[in-house]
């Protein structure tokens, strides 16, 4: 057989991880397919009747589905992918007795699924959206998409220290799961940070998740700003994150593999 | 040519460190189909693992500019909620194979390995025989210069044994064996040369009729 040059041999088996992903979350479980897409409608519904009945209005200055939608398109994706990487060693070791396949792999494909599962609800909100009129005017795309690739850096640097952590200590994913719930009310998801009181907005802003999505929004409606972000906070975020991870990683790589 | 440098490898249990490999310095020399003998426990999988790179010594270094497969084992390598046809197309694609090679391969091991409507349904459905079918006929399809073969011959009837030693045997015409067995015909039919292991030693024999003598004295001289 031939040799393969190491970026040969990781495309491949991104490919071949990657249409393996897909296709067990299609025969997984119908009802898991059917939550996936049916999640973030629940969402934002759910957020819009709560501001209805509490304030008598779903928007002011700006469509506050669309900022609901989006919000929770970004906050979904970076949950998704840290809950399914946290799993991904223990889900696939099965698959490291062919030594193409090196731990890390299996979560840089299960985030490239997260991102075009995101992708297909993002297109079904859209779709939606024009045909009810809602305002989907984007002030900065360019900087939204920054928003989501940063978005997925952090979530990738935040999940490879707890994937490590999670497969020989299983707890650890439920949680961080539980965590999530806290992140989904502290990280600027149904509000912006203009609306919340001074003092709770100082603690808010030490959540770079807080960072990260104010950031999104900021640059998508046109009324609304990015000047609490800090930029250097959250590249001090993912650069330790991914540091500390990749250490981790790199000493108990081979643990992982003949697990 | 396979080469050992000082090579250690233990496993940490209740009583203290099991050595498999204490401080081994070998080299097997190319073009032979080799046969590992050795009790249970004695550490001819977790060789076989450190050959295909998916297990590592705790010391020393263990090098060969040969491919070898994935060891060929009754368990693993495959995803159990999806179907055999499915797991070949997988194990393909990590193999980088295009869309004629992929397609030229599932039938194969289609026919190979005799599942029928089974060969489309999830392997979680499959008896340990069939799994051995399908593992063995899908390493088949592929070439390498060693292939590793763990008990695998060990599975499925009487016919299917036999069928898959003629393959095997078509197969070595071409590339080379390591093979762990217990059944001493089947080892001394497909290989040339042997390995013993045997508490934490590791001797190489040119011929395998040698390796299995000494294999039978060692298990006589434990058993007494």
């Amino acid at each position: 057989m031939k040799a393969r040059s190491p970026i040969k041999i990781f495309l491949a088996v991104q490919k071949a991880l990657f249409i393996r992903e897909l296709s067990m979350r299609i025969t997984e479980s119908k009802t898991g397919l059917f939550w996936t897409f049916f999640e973030p409608f629940m969402q934002v519904m759910i957020m819009v009747l709560i501001k209805l009945f509490l304030f008598g209005s779903a928007g002011d200055t700006f469509d506050f589905a669309a900022f609901l939608a989006l919000n929770f398109i970004a906050f979904n994706l970076f949950r998704n992918i840290v809950m399914r990487s946290i799993n991904s060693f223990i889900a696939n070791k099965n698959l490291f007795i062919y030594k193409q396949v090196k731990p890390i792999d299996t979560i840089i494909a299960r985030t490239f699924v997260e991102i075009y599962i995101s992708g297909i609800i993002l297109i079904v909100f859209v779709t939606i959206g024009v045909y009810f009129d809602f305002d989907l005017n984007v002030q900065n795309l360019p900087l939204v998409t920054l928003g989501f690739i940063i978005l997925i850096f952090f979530a990738i640097s935040f999940s490879i220290a707890l994937a490590v952590g999670n497969t020989f200590y299983p707890s650890i994913s439920k949680t961080v799961n539980i965590l999530m719930t806290f992140l989904m009310f502290g990280s600027a998801v149904f509000y912006t940070l203009d609306m919340v009181p001074m003092e709770i907005r100082d603690y808010l802003l030490l959540n770079p998740l807080t960072h990260i999505i104010e950031y999104i929004h900021g640059n998508y409606f046109y009324v609304l700003d990015t000047k609490y972000v800090n930029f250097y906070y959250i590249s001090i975020w993912i650069a330790v994150n991914l540091y500390l991870g990749l250490r981790i990683y790199r000493n108990f790589e081979e643990k992982i593999i003949s697990l | 040519m396979i080469s050992l440098l000082n090579v250690t490898k233990y496993y940490i249990t209740n009583n203290g460190k099991k050595y498999i490999l204490k401080n081994i310095t070998l080299t097997i020399p190319e073009k032979t189909n080799i046969a590992i003998l050795g009790r249970n426990g004695a550490g001819k999988s977790t060789f076989m693992r450190m050959l295909g790179k998916i297990e590592y010594p705790n010391q020393g270094i263990i090098e060969s500019n040969k491919t070898f497969s994935w060891p060929l084992g009754l368990s693993g390598g495959f995803i159990p909620n999806l179907s055999g046809k499915a797991n070949v197309k997988f194990v393909c694609r990590l193999y980088g194979k295009n869309d004629t090679e992929i397609k030229y391969i599932i039938n194969y091991v289609k026919e190979f390995s005799e599942l029928g409507d089974y060969f489309e349904m999830p392997i979680k459905t499959y008896s340990s025989g069939m799994r051995g079918r399908l593992g063995f006929g899908l390493s088949l399809a592929f070439d390498f210069d060693y292939m590793l073969i763990d008990e695998t011959l060990s599975v499925g009837d009487a016919k299917f044994k036999e069928k898959s030693k003629l393959y095997l045997m078509e197969k070595i015409k071409k590339c080379n064996i390591l093979l762990v067995s217990h059944d001493m015909k089947t080892v001394k039919e497909l290989c040339d040369s042997g390995i013993i292991l045997n508490e934490g030693e590791m001797y190489y024999f040119d011929n395998v009729d040698e390796a299995v003598k000494e294999y039978v004295k060692i298990n006589n001289l434990q058993k007494g």
